[in-house]
């Protein structure tokens, strides 16, 4: 039986938009377990970064109610919910955006300091995950703009991860790199779900979505469907089939 | 018109593309393109105002003079003018003046209250027709009511108690008369307490009674005109000269044009210097903001700057869309500013007319208005063409390729992982750091407020709160009384006041004028032992002259004549001479620092004294009016006069003083509206600048308040910095600043108490509001949604 980390009720979300109201998340019952790598699907406009938005309490939703834990965090104000999101979410963005004007390390740091860690044990933490992810001590006094789009997203995830969240929100984290450095991302993403973090990745790449062990699909705002997939292995043919198949079903 | 055009299209300019691009930027930078049209509107203001004030208000003094044919000197000598009247005709004939007119007067020295205080005044009665019919310094009435018998006053008076139809008491050397206020006049000569004479006017049947009484001496009043007003103080010496060795012995007081012109127009100059200094502090708070946008413009737009130069825009084109619209908005506003300051002038006029004492009208005056718009235009010009040139260095190619770079990538300013500062504290010095033309503005900013803040602390302190520091400066020798006796009492006088329990101190300070041999007439204070006076501060430079052969001379005069301490000088009253030796450099402003010191028997050298003025400092609690009371009834007629010296001053002063503290309130308003808009202008292209990072460090958990709290931080190193480097050059320039500005009164060195209780405590003030106004101006930040981040589906 795995644990639930975070559950929502009845979650909507609309938008005002020329005078008409647009409704982008429409009743969505969904519960996210503690060491799965979600992947949430779906073609432009379904409403994948809405909902990855409402669930790391980046936005609030119109409707319905999001649990974590105990704490129902639809309720917060954006203040309660700055908080919520430095202690237990972690992010990684499609554009990376790290801040320009901070060192690599500083941008980790910074996030870190943020949580009142104590500052030996974070530059320890942080020094194992620039080394988990393959970058080294001189890449990381080195700024944003001078260094590869790759080592860019890595040290973003290492942002990410620097406060030890309970759930990992990335949202298409390969999507502004090429191919090769996409995969390498992946690769990361993975090896730190191996290792206990929950993951959850908006994507419309069935090649990132293949990483996940649970495949919700998202259309018109709904949840259309969900696949199983199991954990990741390299190599998994079966896995490809399975997800092509299930996207077909959901008409992808 | 078809040149203009020719020209704007060969340089690459073609109106319409410029107009959509600059219309393009005006959208984009609404907020602080009004903040900059503020601060210009603001500048063109005070700009217009400090051009009308030294273009056009001073010049009123000569519109005024030549339409009442006013002389260029005045004198009034004592005397039966049938005896005096020949041989000042002689003497004026004989001098090759222009044109004069002579008119029995009554002279003697008095005082009537006014405005809270005193006017003591050498006063010069006239029968009213005759004064209106003079050929050479008639008067004009400007007001009267329907009051046949009593006084017309100068305009200056004119004061809430002092009205048409109100009584005013006059005291006329030792004696008192009441006469009905019947209205007042102009004389542009003697018409204020500025002016050594101060004319005042009586009806037939007044000047009669006044005449028979004998209060009043039987006098002749002369105005001179001359060929050349600029050598009026030149022509007064040698004509009080001639007279006072025609008629030896015989009171004489005169004036000259530069004297009155200069000492009616110091609250012009006082209001045109702080007007022109905050003008030019404003404007260049302006260009920096200017300069400062247009360069963060360039970084920001590079790609789209690089996309326009791609498509065929020239960079004259470019650098034209921004010359276009700053100097667009600064023409625009600047004729607006303009037009407020006709609305501000009616107040400032108000208020220097009771100063100046002559009436002002306020119209349309096209030379300044034109000024203005192109001291601005220039202005703006220069700033938007020296920070738009790097337009003209963007390669289309690099610019589309490398984009922004907004930051110094050199060095990483307190890195996180070593620094012991909080976290919030080192990111908002990581922004400070970072962000050098946002600190140039702000240190420019806060040095120029820094400047405003000493000056205001120094007025407050030396002027509002105490004003004895500038009286003593100004006015020179003060006591509690002053009393003049007749010579042959001196002893007697002395013994009575030693003995006096009331008295606590007794000295002779007479008031005489010696011309200088080569120069002009010079105001002498004398002293028989300058050890007794109670300001030892006249002195500057040098020494008290202490032996008959010794003077010292005010030291605005020793300058432009080039006289050193230790010189000789050639002093004459009449036809004698003597020559004495410089012991020192005096600063008064009685005579507008033309004056000296000479020790009583250095001037008996040259002259016999016929009254003696003594000053007295009283015992505490001593009530003064019955003090002199109790004098005149022990000395009688040997008593001229007795003067309440402080309440003399007062009441002059309390004009000062109520002009400063209108122009501090001002100026500290100004302060405040200046920081509040450069601040709004910083933090808004702040705010801009780095929204996307707002958004990424909200993502991350930063709360508003935190994030509110390290942009008004960030101001904080620069603007605490600028602050006590401002307050702490400002405290010592600001003494040798106000020396300059006074100069034209006869300062040359100003000792003036720099408040610091007072400044620290107002920079302190000044930095806890700017933080404010930053968390204020910050606020903008919870419209930053983190959520905006994150890819659009």
């Amino acid at each position: 039986m795995k644990k639930t980390l975070l559950k929502t009720e009845s979650l909507s979300k609309s938008f005002s938009s020329g005078g008409t109201l647009q409704h982008v998340l429409k009743n969505i019952d969904l519960e996210l377990y503690e060491g799965d790598f979600t992947v949430i699907m779906g073609a432009s406009g379904a409403g994948k970064s809405t909902l990855l938005y409402a669930l790391s309490g980046m936005d609030t939703p119109t409707l319905g109610r999001i649990t974590f834990g105990d704490q129902v965090i639809s309720d917060l104000t954006p203040d309660e919910l700055a908080v919520f999101r430095r202690r237990h979410c972690g992010f990684v963005f499609q554009q990376i955006y790290l801040i320009d004007g901070m060192s690599v390390m500083d941008n980790v740091l910074a996030a870190g300091l943020l949580a009142d860690r104590n500052k030996k044990a974070l530059a320890e933490r942080a020094a194992k995950l620039f080394e988990a992810v393959d970058i080294p001590p001189q890449t990381r006094r080195k700024f944003p703009s001078q260094i590869s789009g790759g080592e860019a997203q890595r040290a973003g995830i290492v942002r990410g991860l620097i406060n030890s969240p309970e759930i990992l929100y990335a949202d298409e984290p390969t999507g502004a790199l090429n191919s090769q450095t996409g995969l390498d991302v992946l690769n990361v993403l993975s090896d730190f779900n191996r290792r206990g973090q929950s993951v959850v990745m908006v994507t419309h790449d069935m090649r990132s979505a293949r990483r996940g062990n649970r495949i919700l699909y998202l259309k018109d705002g709904v949840i259309l469907g969900e696949c199983d997939l199991g954990k990741y292995v390299h190599g998994d043919a079966e896995r490809h089939e399975k997800l092509s198949a299930f996207l077909a079903e959901m008409g992808w | 018109m078809k040149n203009s055009r020719h020209f704007w299209r060969k340089w690459g300019g073609s109106m319409n593309r410029e107009i959509l691009l600059v219309r393009s930027n005006l959208r984009r930078a609404r907020g602080q393109s009004i903040s900059i049209a503020v601060l210009i509107l603001l500048s063109a203001a005070m700009l217009n105002l400090w051009l009308m004030l030294s273009l056009d208000y001073k010049q009123n003094f000569d519109r005024c003079h030549d339409r009442l044919h006013a002389g260029h000197v005045t004198l009034a000598v004592d005397g039966d003018s049938k005896e005096v009247r020949p041989a000042l005709t002689r003497i004026v004939e004989d001098m090759r003046a222009v044109d004069f007119s002579m008119e029995d007067s009554l002279c003697m020295v008095g005082s009537f209250a006014y405005n809270g205080g005193e006017v003591n005044t050498e006063m010069v009665f006239l029968e009213k027709e005759a004064a209106l019919t003079r050929s050479v310094g008639r008067a004009e009435i400007i007001e009267e009511g329907d009051e046949s018998s009593g006084v017309y006053l100068p305009m200056l008076y004119k004061t809430g108690d002092i009205d048409i139809g109100k009584t005013i008491e006059l005291k006329i050397g030792s004696n008192t008369m009441e006469y009905t206020v019947c209205g007042f006049f102009n004389s542009v000569m003697a018409g204020s307490h500025n002016c050594i004479l101060c004319e005042l006017l009586l009806t037939q049947d007044q000047y009669q009674e006044l005449e028979e009484k004998g209060y009043a001496l039987r006098s002749t009043l002369l105005s001179v005109r001359i060929a050349d007003k600029s050598e009026s103080e030149d022509f007064e010496a040698a004509l009080k000269s001639k007279v006072t060795a025609e008629f030896p012995g015989a009171r004489v007081s005169s004036n000259s044009y530069a004297m009155v012109t200069t000492s009616r127009y110091i609250s012009q100059m006082i209001c045109s210097g702080i007007v022109s200094a905050m003008a030019f502090f404003i404007l260049l708070i302006a260009l920096v903001i200017i300069a400062s946008n247009i360069v963060n413009y360039i970084q920001e737009n590079m790609r789209n700057l690089g996309a326009l130069k791609a498509v065929g825009y020239t960079s004259g084109q470019l650098v034209g869309s921004l010359m276009l619209q700053f100097l667009g908005i600064s023409l625009v506003v600047a004729v607006l500013g303009t037009g407020i300051s006709y609305l501000l002038f009616p107040y400032l006029n108000t208020m220097m007319i009771s100063q100046t004492g002559i009436p002002y009208e306020v119209r349309f005056l096209p030379i300044p208005c034109l000024w203005t718009l192109m001291i601005l235009g220039a202005a703006v010009a220069v700033a938007v063409w020296l920070s738009s040139r790097r337009i003209r260095k963007i390669d289309p190619i690099l610019a589309l390729r490398q984009g922004i770079q907004t930051h110094n990538f050199l060095k990483n300013h307190v890195p996180l992982e070593k620094t012991g500062m909080p976290l919030h504290l080192a990111l908002a010095l990581k922004n400070t750091l970072s962000g050098v033309r946002q600190n140039v503005t702000v240190c420019v900013t806060m040095l120029v407020l820094s400047l405003v803040v000493v000056f205001s602390g120094l007025m407050i302190e030396n002027m509002i709160v105490d004003i004895n520091p500038f009286l003593y400066m100004v006015v020179g020798e003060m006591a509690d009384s002053c009393v003049n006796v007749n010579e042959g009492i001196e002893e007697e006088f002395l013994r009575e006041m030693e003995a006096d329990a009331d008295v606590e101190k007794v000295y002779l300070f007479h008031l005489m004028n010696v011309g200088h041999s080569g120069g002009v007439e010079l105001m002498a204070s004398l002293c028989d032992d300058f050890t007794k006076v109670n300001n030892q501060s006249i002195c500057i430079e040098g020494r008290f002259p202490r032996y008959d052969n010794e003077v010292a001379i005010a030291a605005k005069y020793a300058r432009e004549k080039g006289l050193k301490i230790g010189d000789e000088i050639t002093l004459t009253v009449g036809e004698q001479k003597a020559d004495y030796l410089i012991t020192g450099f005096t600063q008064l402003t009685n005579n507008l620092g033309k004056d000296c010191l000479l020790t009583r028997e250095g001037y008996e050298i040259l002259g016999d004294l016929q009254n003696l003025s003594f000053y007295l400092n009283l015992r505490e609690g001593v009530d003064l009016e019955a003090f002199h009371e109790k004098t005149k009834e022990r000395f009688g007629g040997n008593i001229h006069t007795t003067i309440d010296i402080q309440s003399t001053i007062s009441g002059t002063a309390s004009v000062y003083v109520t002009l400063l503290t209108i122009i501090v309130c001002a100026i500290l308003l100004l302060g405040v509206v200046v920081i509040a808009f450069v601040l709004y202008l910083l933090v808004r292209t702040m705010l801009n600048r780095k929204k996307r990072e707002y958004g990424i460090l909200k993502a991350l958990g930063f709360t508003t308040g935190q994030l509110i709290l390290q942009t008004a931080l960030s101001f904080m190193p620069a603007m605490i910095l600028s602050t006590v480097l401002g307050l702490a050059g400002s405290s010592l320039i600001i003494n040798p600043l106000m020396a300059l500005f006074l100069s034209g009164i006869g300062i040359v060195k100003c000792t003036f108490l720099v408040p610091g209780g007072f400044i620290a405590a107002a920079g302190a003030g000044l930095v806890l509001l700017a933080f404010g106004i930053a968390c204020l101006l910050s606020l903008r930040i919870r419209k930053i949604q983190p959520c905006a981040l994150l890819a659009g589906e």
